[in-house]
């Protein structure tokens, strides 16, 4: 274990490192990702090790990115696209949905890409820098989405997802990045946190609360105030792989506790929780002792003003509220 | 939104239906009222009316097939211009959606219930000022005061009501898994829904006292009160309870009760557990009316249309009795309160084919004897014809039986509950009497048996009852005005 505690930002940038190392074949294309280190400073020093033709500055076109990344990857390379904001990835939509998912379906030729970038809201950024993207490629069969919720996952998670055959989408949640708690003593040891494993946070035996992301935390914040004034144990599972879910450990936590509450940053309509709550529906009905519920964003695009972005956001006490009210049915 | 037709409950203590035969298929329009199907219970036979206008969208319940009371049948459409063409002025296609949606509800129930034509504007027009609507029955004559009885029935049945169990889905698993039943466990959710703790407890306290009160000791002292029968002989409902199968040996036969021999055997077993049974027998000297009988009654019968029995006398004497010992005319509540009934609703046992029902002389004291005489001959024809609605078969307060038709001189009578008491009237018989100046005579005897619920009464009470319709009996000289 290494004696410096790293932030949630310094692992993607670690495991970056890393993999280049290991591998001749990975390398990092995006915007400012080269001479100036990256908008959030995650490739910083990247250039100066490994030179311009292993991380690529690009001109500002996502399709261009991920459409370049897709070809170099059909011929034999493994690159990591940032999108600087993750937000602007609707700009590559195509180059995603019809190339890099449907590539090893039609051609047979694996397309091992990352894309990965900052996603979520809480930072003031306005509805173009602060957006959950998951659900349109959740609902995309051929692509990986992974969300890591804490510094070990997001190095180890990077590490998966770089080394894994398929395209893997790998959403890092701005408000991590530097988070004070989430700094973390790493192992020194090559690891990786295999995709498609959930993980429980928290155990519990009167509710299940099923969630990924920067809202684990407000999830673990909710259920200590449960604990302690309402006497209620909920268990928490980090989802953390979207697709492929771990359906095995969700089906087992919520058989166990026989209410779930899904709580996702992202809106409501459509998005993971519809498709958790569906499949709860379909295999447990007779296990249910509440109504599946959800806490999520409202259908609204993201606000910019402050105070409407504070009300937009599900948060420790949206969670809470819901919990008691499902603790009570 | 398709409106839910759901299985009427037609009797008190009725918990299931079968579907007799569907009037009408899937994607047939059809009028509000007008009968979608035929409905066979343990008590009666009723076709069963939309209670909406529209088109069947579905049909959930086949032909032959049984299901408990509320649950859902069929579904129906409701038509945006049907709707409007039959919402007279109160809004009628809302109002009847609304109940539709109310799943259980007696007056849902006592509204999708079979009317007669004529009775069917009456009905609708009181819809709108009166909480519910009862059906009126088949008799022209009885029409105008049945308008009265679904009044004051309103404000029993508003307040014996009660609303569909809530109930998780795991609870109710569990509930089927442990072979529990619903209506024992009180539910600790919002609203009073079962969750799993609830069973859980129920479980755990079970395990604690396995030789507590058995389920069935409460007293299910409101008929209409929508519980299972909990009852100790075997379930109708094959997912109730352990299942034993019997088999006959070699010289031996099985046979399964009807669904009526059900209904019956769980009523007698409810009503023993219930009621601590007394019974107390008087003998009245009958000559007078058997005199009269005997001259009168082949000509009352000409003249009237109907003949005349013992039985309207008795009546008339058991109304006599009741209103000087209330008491009789009573139940005793699961709070352990006494209901004492102001109105005097005879219920008269008859014998039919499929077996015994009591369907129930409402205000019996308020006819004459010959009025007795044509409530007690018209609601026998019913129940011969398998005619009698849910409403005959509800609310009486005082059951009046004869056995004597079969011969018995002496029959202990089992309390329908939940009354207070039931008089079985037995054979009247000639025997010699020593009469009150020490002559022998004879005399035409007959004993009645009275038993009644010692909760309520005690000896004193029964006995004065009883002395009281003795001497109405005996009152009678040679000359008896019946009307």
């Amino acid at each position: 274990m290494s004696e410096q505690k790293v932030t949630y930002l310094e692992a993607i940038g670690q495991a970056i490192r890393e993999e280049m190392r290991r591998d001749e074949a990975v390398f990092l294309l995006g915007e400012d990702v080269g001479s100036y280190g990256g908008a959030f400073k995650v490739s910083a020093g990247l250039m100066e090790e490994f030179g311009p033709e292993r991380v690529i500055d690009t001109p500002m076109a996502e399709a261009a990115i991920i459409g370049s990344a897709v070809g170099a990857a059909l011929m034999g390379m493994r690159p990591i696209a940032e999108m600087q904001f993750i937000d602007f990835i609707t700009c590559g939509f195509d180059q995603i949905i019809n190339m890099a998912s449907k590539m090893y379906w039609r051609v047979g030729m694996p397309v091992p890409i990352v894309i990965r970038g900052p996603s979520g809201g809480g930072t003031k950024g306005g509805p173009f820098h602060s957006s959950s993207p998951e659900a349109w490629f959740f609902h995309t069969p051929g692509i990986k989405v992974v969300v890591p919720s804490t510094t070990y996952d997001a190095k180890g998670m990077l590490k998966a997802a770089i080394r894994d055959n398929n395209p893997v989408l790998y959403l890092e949640h701005k408000l991590l990045y530097r988070l004070p708690e989430l700094r973390e003593a790493l192992p020194e040891d090559d690891y990786i946190v295999p995709l498609g494993k959930a993980i429980i946070r928290r155990e519990g035996e009167d509710m299940t609360i099923l969630t990924y992301g920067a809202m684990v935390h407000q999830c673990l914040r909710a259920a200590q105030v449960l604990e302690e004034d309402d006497d209620l144990e909920v268990e928490i599972l980090d989802l953390r792989t979207l697709s492929p879910l771990d359906r095995e450990a969700i089906l087992a936590s919520v058989k166990r506790t026989n209410k779930v509450l899904i709580v996702h940053e992202d809106t409501l309509t459509g998005g993971i929780g519809a498709e958790l709550s569906a499949i709860l529906a379909e295999e447990l009905f007779e296990y249910l002792d509440g109504p599946i519920t959800r806490v999520a964003a409202p259908d609204v695009p993201f606000p910019y003003a402050p105070p409407l972005e504070a009300a937009y956001l599900p948060n420790a006490e949206k969670i809470l509220s819901a919990a008691r009210k499902l603790a009570a049915y | 939104m398709p409106t839910p037709v759901k299985m009427p409950r037609l009797g008190e203590s009725v918990a299931e239906g079968t579907v007799g035969a569907w009037l009408k298929k899937e994607g047939d329009y059809v009028e509000k009222d007008e009968s979608l199907a035929e409905i066979i219970t343990d008590k009666i036979n009723a076709e069963l009316p939309s209670p909406i206008a529209g088109r069947i969208a579905k049909i959930l319940v086949q032909t032959d097939e049984t299901v408990a009371v509320g649950v859902d049948i069929a579904l129906i459409e409701e038509s945006a211009d049907v709707a409007t063409e039959a919402a007279t002025p109160q809004a009628a296609p809302v109002k009847s959606a609304a109940q539709a949606t109310t799943p259980v509800l007696e007056q849902k129930t006592a509204a999708a219930l079979p009317r007669e034509d004529g009775a069917r504007s009456a009905g609708r027009s009181k819809a709108g000022s009166a909480p519910l609507s009862l059906p009126l029955p088949a008799n022209n004559d009885r029409r105008s005061e049945a308008t009265t009885t679904s009044a004051g029935n309103g404000a029993r049945n508003g307040h014996g009501e009660e609303e569909r169990q809530r109930i998780s889905p795991l609870a109710r698993r569990l509930a089927r898994e442990h072979s529990l039943d619903l209506n024992e466990i009180v539910g600790t959710g919002i609203g009073g829904r079962v969750r799993k703790e609830d069973i859980l407890a129920y479980l755990a306290q079970e395990q604690s006292a396995p030789e507590a009160i058995p389920q069935y000791a409460t007293p299910a002292v409101f008929a209409s009160q929508p519980s299972a029968p909990s009852s100790p002989v075997a379930p109708p409902h094959p997912s109730v309870g352990p299942t034993q199968v019997t088999v006959a040996g070699s010289d031996e036969e099985v046979v399964v009760p009807s669904r009526m021999r059900l209904a019956i055997a769980e009523h007698m077993v409810r009503s023993k557990r219930t009621s601590p049974h007394a019974t107390a027998m008087v003998e009245v000297d009958m000559t007078s009316i058997a005199k009269w009988l005997e001259k009168n009654k082949d000509e009352f019968k000409r003249r009237e249309g109907y003949s005349i029995s013992y039985v309207p006398f008795v009546m008339k004497a058991v109304c006599e009795g009741l209103r000087k010992f209330p008491m009789l005319n009573s139940s005793w509540t699961e709070d352990n309160k006494i209901i004492v009934r102001k109105r005097i609703n005879l219920g008269v046992a008859v014998a039919t084919d499929a077996g015994l029902v009591v369907p129930t002389v409402y205000d019996a004291d308020q006819y004459t004897i010959a009025g007795l005489a044509k409530q007690v001959n018209a609601l026998a024809q019913r129940a011969r014809a398998n005619k009698l609605t849910i409403q005959d078969l509800q609310n009486s307060t005082f059951v009046v039986n004869n056995t004597g038709v079969f011969g018995t001189i002496i029959s202990i009578p089992i309390i329908n509950q939940p009354n207070a008491g039931i008089l079985a009237m037995n054979a009247v018989v000639k025997r010699p009497v020593v009469t009150e100046d020490d002559a022998i005579a004879i005399r035409s005897m007959m004993y009645l048996c009275l038993s009644f619920d010692h909760r309520i009464l005690d000896g004193a009470g029964s006995g004065g009852f009883l002395q009281t319709v003795t001497n109405k009996l005996q009152s009678y000289g040679r000359e008896i005005d019946v009307y």
